[in-house]
């Protein structure tokens, strides 16, 4: 018997903005759903997993077997954690249940409006942090105490941080499905003179904050077959975890790397290394953990990431273009499901169809993070083979 | 509003007590000896439960800092140094470099902890440039 194979068939992005006051979480989540299923030339009926948000009202919040009903079929596989349910780790662990035969057809993705929180919450990643919030230590800040050791110890600059967020916004800047899209073009001074927010991070280093969803179908290569679109399939992939998020501060000497061993097992599987990928869609929440990514994903060695942006190599016609959508930086932040949004981008580079197409992509790198980063989840996506 | 008070837990509880006291007490791993913070159920070099506090020096040296511009929430003075602290008797922790410039607080500088209260309950360690600290004693 051939062993099975996962392939993704079906994307769908919703408008991404700063603020969608007419539109709820669900509404979001079904369009998502509904449009990946559409694109896949599937139905309802033909799902049998989901890896979905379930943001209610109704039912129990964040219940993935809620979706059953909706889909109107009793389900061979949920998850209940909103981690699992968005970008590459959804990914994974989708491909993981249908290469095993746990399910045939599972739909990954939905929309959590976390914009609309209270505006009370604490400042840390939503939950009360004991030793982090009492000290102000926010997001950006997390991040800027790995990057400002990455320019201790490397003589990185604030102006390649600038580089890289001035390529990766003026992606944005031209692509009419971004938040931020008419924006700029910026130049490195742009952001350099944009005001400082937490040492090393300008205002412009750092992404945006805005609302939507996405979502995308995974399925066995066998099925794909009957379906319209040229299937992408999930060539290798890798997980990492250092700690829980945010808890304690993210320590250059601990996370600098994280990315390297999953991307290590992932090119190894695809049978591949770092300079055989032809387009980059990686978690941006500020323009230096690009610089760490090139790093830690092996296109560069360490310390080496910031002459590499600085020589243009992230750009659309550089030698590693990266975000060619805007990523979170111009393209849209919304939660967790800005991970989906990095495997949306990748499956159109494969397709041919992105809005600023790389050409002739053959091998996309999907890569989330979080938490300064204190963990990387990662897949290499190309033609079925 | 003000800033986000910790609130303690089985696990911190000494912690706290120890700074209302002016004692910065870090976790020290009875079977490996090695000293880690936050307070965790485990070591997280052995995964040994077997763990006490103990007194630090308080010294240390910046590991790397970020001067915060934008409050990150009520009750925050900006611009302020965000640090993350090695400290010479082990362990690292998140603290603000108070007492100096926040542009003049460098990774490597030596620094010496410095015990201000809150509120009523909670004592934060804060710490300041080690020479300041020598000059006040």
């Amino acid at each position: 018997m051939t062993p099975r194979r996962a392939v993704i068939v079906g994307v769908h992005a919703t408008e991404q903005a700063l603020s969608l006051p007419n539109r709820t979480a669900m509404d979001l989540a079904m369009e998502a759903v509904k449009g990946a299923l559409a694109d896949a030339g599937l139905t309802a009926a033909d799902v049998d997993g989901a890896q979905l948000d379930w943001p209610g009202p109704g039912g129990v919040e964040g219940e993935g077997s809620s979706w059953a009903r909706a889909f109107g079929r009793d389900l061979r596989w949920t998850s209940d954690s909103m981690l699992d349910n968005s970008g590459a780790r959804g990914l994974l662990k989708a491909a993981a249940a249908v290469t095993a035969g746990y399910a045939d057809t599972v739909v990954v993705g939905g929309c959590r409006l976390v914009s609309r929180g209270p505006a009370n919450a604490p400042v840390g990643a939503g939950v009360p942090l004991e030793f982090t919030d009492v000290w102000g230590s926010y997001v950006v800040a997390q991040f800027a105490l790995v990057a400002a050791r990455h320019m201790h110890e490397y003589g990185t600059t604030s102006r390649q941080l600038a580089e890289v967020a001035a390529t990766i916004r003026n992606n944005g800047s031209s692509n009419p499905e971004a938040m931020m899209y008419g924006r700029g073009p910026y130049t490195a001074e742009d952001v350099l003179a944009s005001r400082m927010v937490a040492t090393p991070f300008h205002l412009l280093d750092c992404c945006i904050v805005g609302e939507g969803g996405a979502a995308f179908v995974v399925t066995t290569a066998e099925r794909a077959r009957d379906l319209p679109a040229a299937p992408i399939a999930v060539l290798g992939g890798g997980m990492e975890y250092h700690q829980a998020a945010y808890a304690n501060p993210a320590l250059y000497r601990e996370v600098g790397r994280i990315g390297r061993d999953a991307s290590a097992r992932a090119y190894a599987s695809a049978g591949i290394t770092a300079h055989d990928i032809d387009v980059f869609s990686l978690y941006d929440p500020n323009s230096f953990e690009i610089i760490r990514q090139m790093e830690a994903l092996g296109v560069c060695g360490e310390g080496e990431g910031g002459p590499l942006v600085e020589s243009g190599a992230i750009g659309l016609d550089g030698k590693h273009p990266v975000n060619p959508d805007g990523g979170c930086l111009s393209y849209a932040w919304n939660g967790t499901q800005q991970m989906t949004l990095k495997v949306v981008e990748a499956v159109r580079q494969l397709r041919g169809t992105a809005v600023h197409q790389i050409d002739g992509a053959s091998l996309a790198l999907v890569g989330n993070a979080g938490s300064g980063a204190q963990h990387y989840e990662m897949a290499i996506l190309g033609e079925d083979r | 509003m003000t800033r986000p008070t910790p609130v303690p837990t089985e696990l911190s509880q000494p912690f706290w007590e120890g700074t209302r006291r002016g004692e910065l007490l870090i976790p020290r791993c009875a079977d490996c000896g090695t000293r880690f913070f936050v307070p965790e159920p485990v070591c997280p070099n052995c995964m040994s439960a077997t763990w006490s506090y103990e007194p630090s020096s308080g010294r240390g040296v910046v590991y790397a800092v970020t001067v915060v511009h934008r409050a990150p929430g009520p009750g925050f003075d900006v611009p302020f140094a965000l640090a993350v602290i090695d400290l010479d008797d082990g362990g690292a922790l998140l603290s603000h470099v108070v007492d100096v410039e926040p542009d003049e607080v460098a990774t490597g500088l030596p620094v010496q902890v410095s015990f201000r209260p809150l509120d009523e309950s909670i004592t934060l360690p804060y710490f300041v440039p080690a020479d300041a600290r020598a000059a006040d004693d």
